[in-house]
């Protein structure tokens, strides 16, 4: 603090926005370099293999644009992929994001022995995919599956779960339901950040319950909606894991995901080409996505931090 | 009230995770029994003696410790100070560079395995922890975009009182930015930890020699192609997850003693 | 050690497999063995965990292959080595199985021949078998099945004896009046349904799923849709089956049927030999039966591969290698414990040969005439063969034939289909050999 004088001085000489360009690029500049070798890269090579027919064994040759031609024309199972991926991403993401909020509020309260229900809330997105899996497979089976003998005890039959064509995206959604606890994490992040004088305002001003979470909590939270809204669907429209562990894309191709698609096409069936040309189409699609999303955020995101600008 | 539905909902969330722990304890047929049977007969510990002869996991656990403490420090410092530029510093180039960055978040990771083999080769790194920790330091793009959406929410005020004081930024992200977003810190460190701890893909694909395996990998490997021994892939389920559980419960003190803006506003 | 072949010294090979923590311990100690008969050579082991369609192997060796650090011998995915050949990446094993005189020791299925050329060696073999609960079969009063492939039950004495031992929770059989198919306790089959649990069948009805040189598609023929459906009546018409999704990865290695047969809620299981393993481990009175005959008896041989890759710098000491790898006694465990049957033909004939791997609790009586003997007429599948394969099934085939299973489509109106959509990805590119 003996400093501050000079350090001030300093400042005024020096142009602002010069220093910000400086320090701005410097901090960012592992980012920078990172995401050019480990991301920018592959990412090239990958729109370049597009362009081929490469089985990842043998040399790539190139054929122009006739992994698209395929994409669109030829594949049954292209627009089959986009379907099942669709359906669950615009069903599961905001049921899902509607629950882990309602669950963070839930758990943000400060009655004794929180700590270890937050912990049981959170057991399942701990668990390692491959042990999740493998659990409900056992849940959802028609014959020994937990999940029946339950339906049975409220007299309802039996139902065929992952294994049935009509059932098995709902059973990757509420599937899902059950480790939003990631996403309960970060609301609850936020939830405790939210200054306590601004909730204690609203109290001494006599305002409901109801208005203090309209007015103050809502508000901002938007930052954190708005981040789970744009990863949600960024996943969502990833989905892989569990279809591929759980179901390989059936019955009858009703749970082939697109990255599945993708992934079957790049690894079993040797056509990378192909894969790298159905992953470029994926990026394009979920960046004018996201573009809208972003775009739309003026309308409805708060952010403290820009106020002053 | 409160309470019934804090309980309705733990029913739901630990059930299968019950279920695992009753399983690790039975033998395979006792799991696969119709109807169920909650408890074992004769609980059989032995199937967690198993687990380490079958495979060193004892070796694994460590292997797997030394690649999540790194990827954790690497994740907590080099996202921290990237989303700060990103959220709060005006610099020309900032809005492409970051929507650059996100959009890496959109390219399934798939079509980019192979060619990351080749780029680690070619640096020297197959076979060794290096491609599975070195990233760490260099930024995550999920990361940078939820530290990014926490800065957003805190007062621009803070960065310029410190500023007037005559801070740099590298002093305010650490005096100022960090104390006061522990929570969003604490999210990041158990993704982090989580994400690594879990993955199999990597280490499957950059490591060649059963020493270097991780958990994950090990886990991935009781689940023969013809043969599964279930009550053995339970019970090592059970170990790998352990660890995590106790982190969590630790780590999760950090959302409420983690100074609210609030307080320090006042 | 091979006479007049001399060897390197400080030779290190790397050999890549994959399996069940059991298999890892049978392979390694055989590695170890190794070393020690040929000082100077080193072995590194390169364990792999094993997915359920091989994927993530593939994945792993691409990008090996790619970053040109292939190991240099080791297991293989079948379907993979026509590709592989083709792209200069595997070695011609052609003149080290004549120079060393492998030829008739060994079951003529196991050399993968491409012309003149051996690209491969099947690792094991493997058929399908028929496994039973014998208590089971004795409570409802059913008989043992016939144990010589040759005299075995037909199908639709089969499917009779199976309705027999089917009881819903309240005790009633299919057909009886108030037989609730939905609340089943004891079903009478279970069956494995991907591809290549489908040939026997198939093939014992005069059918197929294309033909072996790849060019024809050949799952529309009357005699293939017949074997569908019927297979499928099982599930919809008879209620002997239990309702499973064939194509799903994991649900493939969830041992459901294996446990409900031990638990005594399945009285017959088709399924491959392999499965022996688990059976074996469980304690009930299982019991081996010849596969049903639909017109005339059918076998298959099937296996997983083993090949060596061009790159190694040490063909010479990877071949001795592979060798001591085909020879039974190396890996002595994968046979007795029901893993394996031996690709050597003496373990086949020979009654001294042959009690090393049977004589023992885990082969049930009667193994000998329903499985041993039926690899007499065992026809190798052309998973390897046939190119494409991999995508003619999981692109064309199985998502259709998933319909009949889920009783959404008949065997016609799917097979039809999946002819549909071989033509339009046009699959049928013939066959590697």
């Amino acid at each position: 603090m003996e400093t501050r004088p000079e350090i001030t001085k300093k400042h005024k000489k020096m142009h602002l926005s010069r220093y910000r360009n400086r320090w701005g690029w410097l901090l960012i500049s592992p980012a920078v370099s990172g995401l050019t070798l480990w991301v920018a890269l592959p990412l090239l090579v990958s729109l370049v293999a597009s362009l081929c027919d490469w089985d990842m064994v043998g040399p790539p040759q190139y054929i122009g644009l006739n992994n698209y031609k395929m994409m669109f024309t030829v594949d049954p199972s292209f627009w089959q992929a986009v379907g099942v991926t669709a359906y669950y991403t615009f069903a599961g993401v905001p049921v899902q994001i509607i629950v882990a909020f309602v669950t963070a509020l839930l758990l943000n309260t400060n009655v004794r022995g929180i700590r270890f229900f937050r912990t049981l809330y959170y057991l399942p997105s701990i668990l390692p995919i491959a042990v999740n899996s493998v659990l409900w497979l056992w849940l959802f089976n028609p014959h020994f599956g937990l999940l029946n003998i339950i339906l049975e005890w409220f007299g309802f039959p039996p139902q065929r779960w992952v294994f049935g064509s009509e059932t098995v995206i709902p059973s990757f959604i509420l599937m899902s339901l059950w480790s939003v606890g990631s996403t309960v994490i970060i609301f609850l992040a936020g939830l405790q950040g939210i200054p306590r004088e601004l909730l204690e305002a609203v109290e001494i001003d006599g305002g409901s319950g109801w208005h203090r979470f309209r007015h103050i909590i809502l508000p901002l939270m938007t930052p954190i909606i708005f981040y789970t809204v744009v990863i949600g669907f960024i996943t969502g429209v990833q989905t892989f894991t569990q279809p591929f562990m759980m179901t390989g894309g059936g019955p009858a191709n009703a749970s082939l995901f697109y990255v599945l698609h993708l992934y079957r096409q790049a690894f079993q069936f040797s056509h990378m080409g192909y894969a790298c040309a159905m992953a470029w189409f994926l990026f394009v699609v979920t960046m004018i996505i996201s573009g809208v999303i972003f775009k739309s955020s003026s309308l409805w995101v708060f952010y403290e931090g820009e106020v002053k600008k | 009230m409160l309470y019934s539905v804090l309980i309705i909902g733990a029913l739901f969330t630990t059930m299968p995770f019950l279920w695992l722990l009753r399983s690790s304890v039975m033998n395979m047929r006792e799991i696969f029994t119709m109807p169920p049977v909650w408890l074992p007969e004769k609980p059989q510990w032995k199937n967690f003696a198993d687990v380490f002869t079958m495979l060193p996991f004892g070796r694994f656990f460590l292997n797997s410790g030394i690649i999540v403490a790194l990827n954790i420090i690497g994740a907590l410092f080099s996202n921290t100070i990237m989303a700060y530029a990103f959220a709060r510093i005006d610099f020309r180039g900032r809005n492409i560079m970051y929507a650059l960055c996100l959009s890496t978040l959109m390219l399934p990771q798939v079509v980019t395995l192979v060619p990351l083999v080749v780029i680690w080769k070619y640096l020297g790194g197959l076979n060794t922890f290096a491609p599975l920790t070195v990233p760490a330091f260099f930024g995550n793009a999920f990361y940078i975009f939820m530290l990014h959406q926490f800065f957003k929410t805190i007062p621009l005020e803070y960065d310029e009182a410190a500023f007037v004081d005559g801070a740099n930024y590298l002093q305010i992200i650490l005096n100022v930015i960090m104390p006061i977003s522990k929570p969003a810190l604490a999210v990041v460190a158990i993704f982090s930890f989580m994400y690594t701890w879990n993955d199999f893909f990597g280490p499957l694909l950059f490591l060649n020699e059963e020493k270097m395996y991780t958990v994950a990998l090990g886990l991935k490997m009781l689940t023969g192609m013809y043969s599964t021994q279930w009550h053995i892939l339970m019970a090592a389920a059970t170990l790998v997850v352990l660890p995590l559980i106790v982190l969590f419960f630790f780590a999760q003190k950090y959302f409420i003693e983690g100074l609210t803006l609030g307080g320090l506003k006042g | 050690m091979t006479g007049g072949v001399s060897f390197a010294k400080d030779v290190t090979l790397t050999y890549v497999y994959w399996g069940s923590p059991n298999e890892k311990i049978a392979i390694e100690n055989a590695l170890a063995d190794f070393e020690t008969a040929h000082p100077g050579i080193r072995v590194r082991p390169m364990y792999l965990s094993a997915d359920f369609v091989g994927i993530e192997f593939s994945a792993k060796m691409k990008a090996l292959a790619q970053a040109n650090v292939l190991p240099d011998l080791g297991y293989f995915r079948e379907e993979d080595v026509g590709d592989w050949y083709a792209a200069g990446r595997i070695l011609d094993l052609a003149r080290y199985v004549e120079r060393d005189g492998m030829d008739k020791d060994y079951l003529p299925q196991v050399w993968m021949r491409l012309d003149d050329k051996i690209v491969g060696s099947y690792t094991a073999a493997e058929c399908q078998v028929l496994f039973y609960n014998k208590d089971v079969l004795r409570e409802a009063g059913v008989p043992e099945p016939p144990t010589d492939y040759r005299n075995a039950w037909t199908w639709d004495e089969f499917v009779a004896y199976a309705r027999e031992i089917v009881r819903d929770r309240n005790g009633r059989k299919p057909g009886e009046p108030g037989f609730d198919p939905n609340r089943i306790v004891r079903y009478g089959i279970g069956m494995d349904l991907w591809w290549a649990m489908l040939f026997p069948p198939l093939w014992s009805n005069g059918g197929d799923l294309v033909s072996r040189d790849g060019t024809e598609f050949l799952l529309d023929k009357p005699e293939s849709i017949e074997v569908i459906q019927k297979i499928a009546d099982l599930i919809h018409v008879h209620h002997v089956m239990p309702y499973a999704d064939p194509s799903s990865a994991a649900a493939a290695a969830m041992p459901a049927p294996a446990i409900m047969l031990a638990n005594g809620q399945l009285g017959f299981f088709i399924t491959g030999q392999w499965e022996l393993l688990d059976l074996a481990k469980m304690d009930f009175s299982l019991g081996v039966g010849a596969l049903p005959i639909w017109k005339k008896p059918a076998q298959m041989y099937i296996s997983g591969a083993s090949v060596i890759f061009q790159s190694t710098p040490h063909p010479e000491e990877a071949w001795e290698l592979h060798k001591w790898m085909m020879t039974p006694e190396k890996t002595l465990d994968l046979y007795t414990s029901g893993l394996w049957m031996p690709t050597k033909v003496s373990w086949y004939t020979n009654p001294t040969d042959l009690s090393k791997w049977i004589d023992n609790p885990v082969h049930p009586k009667g193994y000998k005439e329903a499985v041993v003997d039926s690899m007499e007429i065992a026809r190798v599948v052309y998973s390897a063969a046939v190119k494409n394969f991999a995508r003619i099934w999981g692109e064309a085939i199985a998502p259709e034939l998933d319909k009949v299973w889920l009783g959404k489509a008949t065997a016609e109106e799917a097979v039809k289909a999946a002819r549909e959509r071989v033509t339009q990805l046009d699959l049928l590119q013939g066959a590697w050999w």
